[in-house]
């Protein structure tokens, strides 16, 4: 097993430059592959899926505190999108940007009283804070349109194109996807990101070596706000349609789901578990009142056997204990 | 202004079952050291055993907390063997994402057992409005407030005057030296969170009982109403927890009187956020292990 992924690993050193023109080519005329609009429909919520997720594992994954209630960030923005769309007629593109900032200012605020405290309270402020803004969306029904939701909101439009149909939006979700992941990765291998790692695996020794837990924790919370916000912002025009039951605590938890499955601690990992959690859901239809407990029983397993995850960061905390006792087995026989 | 009178009665009755709730959680976080999110499912089973108790025996209020009690205690065994048993020395967020793990399979479980529609709960006890005054307390209110006194007191008398007692608070305070003394503390740790299931079942019991239906999902408001209570105390001090339940209920009661009924758990939200503002730690003076 190791040598045959070591062999991959050098191929793709080998062949680096072929390999990623080959990958593009296939993710940009993927569209003209598929005929049928239902596939393309799953691989558009994949594709939003996994940006949804990647912006919790900012958050999960990278500085070690937990966010719950994500889709209370996600509920802001596509709100957001919604309302300003359709009584102001601002542009899409616009709002991408403005939905995700509101978003990350609200995160900022919620994740202030925390700071002092352990991570837990977080959680806990986050899940209530999901339900609050769900409650706000279906009873502020002047502006929200309470449990009517939203209608009739406007399709995006680019070069006099307008894109509807889930073929063409598929390029929305992979354009955004792409930015994410890059603009994540420098943030990663940035200061800023190592600051965060370096608060996950122990907080302690970070602030004895000088760094800024409390400002750089709520950064770390603001930027994977940002992006849910955004993310909400490109899924109501996609649907056309929002109202309140979308953003329930269930789907929260789907979200968190798709994080632990995939795997914490890295850009792949939520990908994957977006793409395994995606195809369960379709897999389940026809049980579709199972599909949480299948969920759950895979989180739980998760835990058990490999807490990191599918595709996880495995030299980390996010391991758990298994990695102790490796490096402890590796220590005692250095001595010998 | 007899309106108002009568929303605060109620607040504190509805106060008294959250402070049961909050005392269960500040056991289960006292002895087993991590927090739960499991705490609404349990609830919600608890008031399902008793609605199924009800239906079969009639009207008997305590075979009904027994049976709720002992139902709870059951699904505590479980969250502690899955969620904690394995995690003690493993980092923290392990045994946290497991806990939500759990809850989401109770949660998902009830709804398919129980079915997602609202159940009405059979009127156990005939209702019956005695007025002091202008004030008015109804035969419910007074019977829920004196369960939840007399398990009180109980639990009191088990934590400070018997054995379990004694080995419970050692192992709250310090694991390892419980453990140096001679205590079991695995399986002390199951009898602790066995113990705030039972009572979160028989909280679930008085909400049913005070609302008059019961369903699968109502779990999760309570579980955070619970949490929000509990912090008043620093997660792990009874008395102070209990005293949050109490404040969270009044709150929340003249928050409705004043604005409108949906509302309701946005103002548990305000309180735990207030309270984190002010006094992150709680008002406890134990300087002990916080989780």
């Amino acid at each position: 097993m190791k040598h045959f992924i070591d062999t991959i690993k050098s191929t793709y050193g080998k062949y680096k430059v072929i390999v990623w023109i080959i990958c593009s080519l296939l993710l940009l005329i993927f569209p003209a592959l598929i005929p049928s609009n239902y596939v393309m429909g799953v691989v558009c919520r994949i594709l939003f899926y996994a940006t949804l997720a990647g912006s919790l594992n900012v958050i999960n994954g990278y500085s070690g505190q937990m966010c719950i209630g994500h889709a209370g960030f996600f509920c802001i923005g596509a709100y957001i999108e919604a309302i300003l769309a359709t009584q102001y007629h601002i542009n899409f593109w616009v709002l991408l940007l403005v939905g995700g900032i509101i978003t990350a200012i609200i995160g900022g605020l919620i994740a202030l009283p925390t700071l002092r405290m352990q991570g837990i309270y977080l959680s806990i402020i986050t899940l209530g804070f999901s339900e609050v803004v769900r409650l706000i969306a279906l009873n502020w029904t002047s502006v929200t349109g309470g449990a009517m939701g939203v209608k009739g909101i406007k399709s995006p439009t680019l070069l006099g194109f307008t894109l509807s149909s889930p073929k063409q939006y598929y390029y929305i979700f992979l354009v955004i996807g792409i930015v994410f992941i890059f603009v994540t990765n420098r943030i990663i291998n940035s200061r800023t990101g190592s600051a965060w790692i370096s608060i996950r695996e122990d907080e302690l020794a970070a602030r004895s070596l000088g760094i800024e837990i409390k400002k750089y924790k709520i950064l770390n919370f603001m930027y994977g706000a940002f992006w849910a916000g955004v993310m909400g912002a490109a899924y109501a025009p996609y649907t056309r349609y929002i109202d309140s039951t979308y953003f329930s605590l269930d789907e929260g938890f789907n979200i968190l789901s798709m994080v632990i499955i995939g795997g914490q601690g890295t850009l792949i990992g939520p990908i994957l578990g977006a793409a395994v959690v995606n195809s369960l859901t379709e897999l389940l239809r026809s049980f579709s009142e199972w599909r949480m407990v299948a969920y759950a029983v895979l989180i739980i397993a998760m835990m058990w056997l490999r807490p990191q995850g599918l595709v996880g960061a495995s030299d980390s905390v996010l391991a758990g204990d298994k990695m102790k006792k490796k490096k402890i087995k590796v220590l005692a026989k250095e001595e010998k | 202004m007899e309106y108002i009178i009568n929303q605060f009665v109620n607040g504190i009755c509805q106060g008294f079952i959250y402070a049961l709730m909050a005392v269960g959680y500040s056991v289960i976080v006292g002895v087993v050291g991590f927090v739960t999110f499991t705490h609404g499912e349990v609830i919600v089973f608890g008031a399902f055993a008793s609605f199924y108790i009800f239906l079969l025996c009639g009207n008997n209020l305590l075979l009904g907390v027994i049976g709720s009690f002992a139902a709870s205690w059951l699904i505590g065994i479980f969250v502690y063997k899955i969620c904690y048993e394995r995690f003690f020395h493993a980092p923290r967020h392990i045994a946290l994402i497991c806990t939500i793990g759990v809850s989401m399979l109770l949660k998902n479980i009830a709804q398919i057992i129980f079915g997602p529609n609202k159940k009405p709960m059979l009127n156990i006890i005939k209702n019956k409005i005695y007025s002091f005054g202008i004030v008015e307390i109804s035969k419910v209110q007074i019977v829920i407030i004196l369960t939840v006194i007399i398990l009180s007191a109980l639990l009191f008398i088990i934590f400070m005057k018997t054995r379990w007692g004694i080995s419970l608070r050692a192992v709250s305070q310090d694991k390892t030296a419980a453990a140096m003394m001679g205590i079991n503390v695995k399986q002390t740790a199951m009898i602790g969170n066995c113990m705030g299931s039972g009572l979160a079942g028989v909280a679930g019991l008085l909400i049913a009982i005070n609302y008059q239906t019961v369903y699968a999902t109502m779990g999760s408001n309570l579980s955070i109403k619970a949490f929000a209570a509990a912090v008043l105390g620093g997660l792990t001090s009874v008395p102070l927890a209990a005293l949050g339940g109490i404040l969270i209920g009044i709150i929340e009661n003249m928050g409705i009187t004043f604005t409108s009924a949906s509302l309701r758990d946005i103002f548990t939200f305000v309180f735990l956020i207030i309270i984190l503002i002010f006094k992150p730690q709680g008002f406890s003076k134990k300087k002990g292990v916080r989780p």
